[in-house]
């Protein structure tokens, strides 16, 4: 086992029995022996019941998704070894609890329910079992278990001190093998998408973050409420998403530099004020944390469906920033580098992400000092000279001032002259429309100058792809025998065509998770790529890296 | 342009009908902002918002910064104003469609966490700029384009629903009494938290009201004591009471949520940002 690539661990159960946690322990666990991993969590749209599992793949390598051939799996209830006992890799090792399935001839029943009862959250403690069984399964004593309990479940310490014990003593009397994971020399942070995002838009000097619950976007708000006074970004939840965008907006006035955050339905709420925001020329900055749609779809699960909501937001004509990160470290500098484009460029932008970036975890290394120490610089009025908020100028871009201020700026939704009055006059709403489209043409140019699009291994063919997917198919091609080359475009609009003229005709494949494949049209409109394969999934379900290599080495061979 | 080159009104064309409420209602507004500026409170640090309808026009009208916003969002985009910058004195003009139909949830709940901003409606009971289709607030029979055959809704009593909302500062004015309405648009501004100045706005192309304001309204000596009292005088129809129906002062909210900071005056530098953010990563490990 030792010189296995990925070793992978599944936790599965009820909701309320801590799966989740279970998960994030196990990652805990792997990082501290110095490994990478990627941990995903599989959870349904409810508070008790139902199924949930986590998975979490780790390797001494960078590890860019989880896998669904399994090394290690706990069922903490019947339907979970139902589920999961197809995942079982060859040599793995499967768990049960005995107390809800009955004694079964494959795997290795645990009385867990008799176990847990002794205990004063007999559900949720469940959970811990997951660990002891993996400290057990990989030879580890009982003090290192101890550490890891103490370090992921400080609350009711005690009893969970105790219940792991317990398991990991009738774990270590049942197997007669462990795996023994080798040791990494990764120093690695772990973090989900949504915290990397969060926290690269705080070092990018956030000031408020808005947004209204809704998932996968949540945890973002979770994150700034909870970080409030170490980070001093001012969270606020308001009533609706209607409220939330428009707040944001307001507090550009003043010279906020706000961020909101929501999934499909709420951006779709919120539209008419990233119009509003283009209008205004106000630099929201708006994180679209996708799911399966269309309307309330599968709530808690992926799908890359929103590329052409995204594209398209706003009614009329306006400069709109669309970019989306391959990877949960990407997510760190894009939010970082995107709030410095919205404010720049005076206009909205969209962080496009998938549930599967927002909340899946990986290991990572962020280092600051990478962080660009000259970011972008927002243009302000001189002091002394006459101030008017939409002032023409030659590349589009209007001085800011923010109040307190001598000087009347007003902004304004309806077409408006150069100090911001509505004006319904001919010349001046073409001229206007021309302001905005010189911005444009003023960002196209900023953005040839910086990184839009990524490009990982080498090889003759090519395969496009975007967003968490990138994660997918970098991890696919470990397993795939074909020498392709990965294309990932992160900035979605303005369209990198100088970037991607290269691959015009080119016979490529595209991966991508929706069903009518948008990624690939849009290659073909803007660049004229003719996608020869779109590898196409929408059951909700990120792909499985060995299922998508069998699926790229089909559509290369 | 220096406020001190710029009159509280602007030189633009006033496009409102001859005799129209809004022309009361915004000299009003102008006497009550050059009271408060001989108060302390000036233009500078003052922002405004509007909604879409004929009094959205206010903005144009007036020489004070802001952001002429969307239809009934005027509230949440003032309140945006406010909590990013608590020291600005913030008001919101919004008509009735706006601030009691497309967008009472975000007033009722700028009353509810009572944001520190003030607003003011121009109540005249229909959608004028559309052509005088029936609004939240017009009466049951109202007729117009959307409802030739008379509006069947029971009309909504904006004071009786913020009163309910926790409103600390419930009035309505009259711009026929335009001295007195001057003086609850300052005492509105001045107020520490949620205010909503609620003006009877009398519409001459579509709903003229006139004769009937001057004959029910009657100016209040002083607010009621408690909420319940203020709400029967909300519900008055014999009269229509104008002034502070109801006042109370109440913890705002950035006092509540951030009681020392101001997002956009007191910034962690960038070396304290990164430092903050990296104590994260490292909890992280």
């Amino acid at each position: 086992m030792k010189d296995k690539d990925v070793f992978t661990y599944l936790i599965g159960g009820k909701a309320g029995e801590g799966v989740k946690k279970a998960g994030a322990a196990a990652t805990s666990l792997f990082l501290d022996l110095g490994r990478e991993a990627f941990q995903m969590d599989d959870y349904q749209s409810l508070i008790r019941g139902g199924h949930n599992f986590s998975v979490v793949s780790t390797s001494t390598r960078e590890i860019y998704s989880h896998h669904m051939e399994v090394d290690l799996i706990v069922n903490l209830d019947e339907r979970s070894r139902d589920i999961h006992e197809g995942h079982l890799a060859e040599d793995g090792l499967m768990f049960y609890n005995s107390d809800d399935s009955g004694e079964k001839d494959d795997g290795i029943g645990l009385p867990l329910g008799d176990m847990a009862k002794e205990y004063s959250k007999p559900d949720l403690i469940k959970g811990v079992a997951g660990v002891a069984v993996l400290a057990a399964c990989n030879g580890m004593d009982q003090k290192d278990l101890k550490e890891l309990i103490e370090k992921e479940y400080s609350r009711g310490v005690e009893e969970n001190l105790s219940f792991g014990v317990e398991v990991y003593e009738e774990v270590d009397k049942k197997i007669d093998k462990t795996f023994e994971l080798e040791e990494g020399k990764s120093e690695s942070t772990v973090l989900t998408g949504n915290e990397s995002l969060s926290l690269g838009a705080a070092a990018g000097g956030l000031d408020m973050y808005i947004g209204y619950p809704m998932t996968p976007a949540s945890s973002i708000l979770h994150l700034f409420a909870g970080h409030k006074d170490k980070l001093q970004v001012l969270p606020i939840h308001p009533e609706n998403e209607i409220g939330v965008a428009n707040m944001a907006v307001g507090a550009t006035v003043p010279g906020a530099r706000v961020m909101v955050g929501t999934s499909g339905g709420g951006l779709a709420l919120m539209e008419e004020t990233v119009s509003l925001a283009g209008m205004t020329e106000a630099p929201v900055l708006f994180v679209l944390a996708s799911r399966p749609g269309p309307s309330t779809g599968v709530p808690t699960y992926t799908e890359q469906a929103d590329l052409n909501f995204a594209l398209n937001q706003g009614h009329g004509e306006f400069p709109l920033i669309v970019a989306s990160p391959g990877s949960v470290k990407e997510a760190f500098f894009l939010s970082n580098e995107m709030l410095e484009l919205v404010w720049k460029y005076q206009t909205p932008g969209i962080f496009l992400t998938e549930k599967h970036l927002s909340e899946s975890a990986k290991t990572l290394d962020i280092d600051l000092d990478s962080l660009d120490d000259d970011p972008l610089e927002t243009k302000m009025a001189a002091e002394d000279e006459e101030y008017k908020r939409y002032e023409k100028t030659e590349d589009g871009i209007s001085p800011l001032k923010f109040p307190p201020a001598e000087d009347l700026i007003q902004w304004n939704s309806y077409e408006h002259d150069e100090m911001g009055y509505t004006t319904e006059n001919a010349e001046t709403v073409e001229e206007m429309h021309d302001k905005r489209r010189e911005k444009n043409e003023t960002l196209i140019l900023e953005l040839k100058e910086m990184n839009t699009v990524n490009e990982f291994n080498e090889g003759d063919t090519v395969i496009f792809t975007f967003g968490s997917t990138t994660m997918s198919v970098r991890e696919a091609l470990k397993f795939a025998d074909v020498d392709a080359k990965i294309v990932q475009p992160v900035y979605l609009n303005p369209f990198p065509v100088w970037e991607l003229e290269e691959y015009m005709g080119e016979d490529a494949v595209v991966v991508e998770q929706n069903s009518t494949g948008q990624l690939a049209t849009l290659l073909r409109e803007k660049c004229r790529i003719k996608p020869k394969t779109v590898i196409r999934k929408y059951d909700g379900r990120a792909f499985e890296p060995r299922e998508l290599a069998a699926k790229i080495e089909e559509a290369i061979k | 342009m220096k406020f001190d080159d710029l009159d509280v009104e602007s030189e633009i064309e006033n496009t409102w009908c001859p005799g129209c409420g809004n022309f009361g209602l915004l000299n009003s507004v102008k006497q009550a902002v050059k009271k408060l500026e001989d108060e302390g409170i000036g233009r500078d640090i003052m922002l405004i918002s509007a909604g879409i309808g004929c009094h959205g026009k206010i903005f144009d009208y007036l020489n004070i910064g802001g952001l002429y916003s969307i239809h009934g969002r005027e509230s949440a985009t003032i309140q945006g104003m406010k909590f990013a910058n608590p020291e600005l004195k913030v008001m919101a003009f919004g008509g009735d469609g706006d601030a009691y139909g497309e967008g009472l949830s975000h007033l009722i709940f700028a009353a509810k966490r009572n944001a520190d901003i003030t607003m003011i409606v121009h109540n005249n009971g229909n959608y004028a700029l559309t052509t005088g289709q029936k609004s939240p607030t017009s009466v049951q029979g109202f007729k117009g384009p959307s409802s030739p055959e008379g509006s069947v809704n029971e009309p909504i009593n904006p004071l009786r629903v913020l009163l309910s909302s926790d409103a600390g500062f419930v009035a309505r004015g009259y711009p026929g009494k335009m001295q007195h309405l001057t003086d609850l648009i300052v005492e509105a501004v001045k107020h520490e938290g949620f205010s909503l100045v609620d003006v009877l706005q009398p519409c001459v192309t579509f709903n003229d009201t006139y004769e009937k304001y001057n004959e029910l309204v009657e100016v209040l000596e002083k607010p009621a004591e408690t909420r319940k009292e203020a709400v029967e005088l909300a519900e008055e129809e014999e009269r229509l009471p104008i002034g502070i129906l109801y006042k109370e002062e109440m913890p705002v909210y950035n006092e509540k949520v951030y009681p020392e900071g101001n997002p956009v005056e007191d910034r962690m530098d960038r070396e304290e940002r990164l430092e903050a953010v990296k104590k994260i990563l490292d909890e992280k490990r």
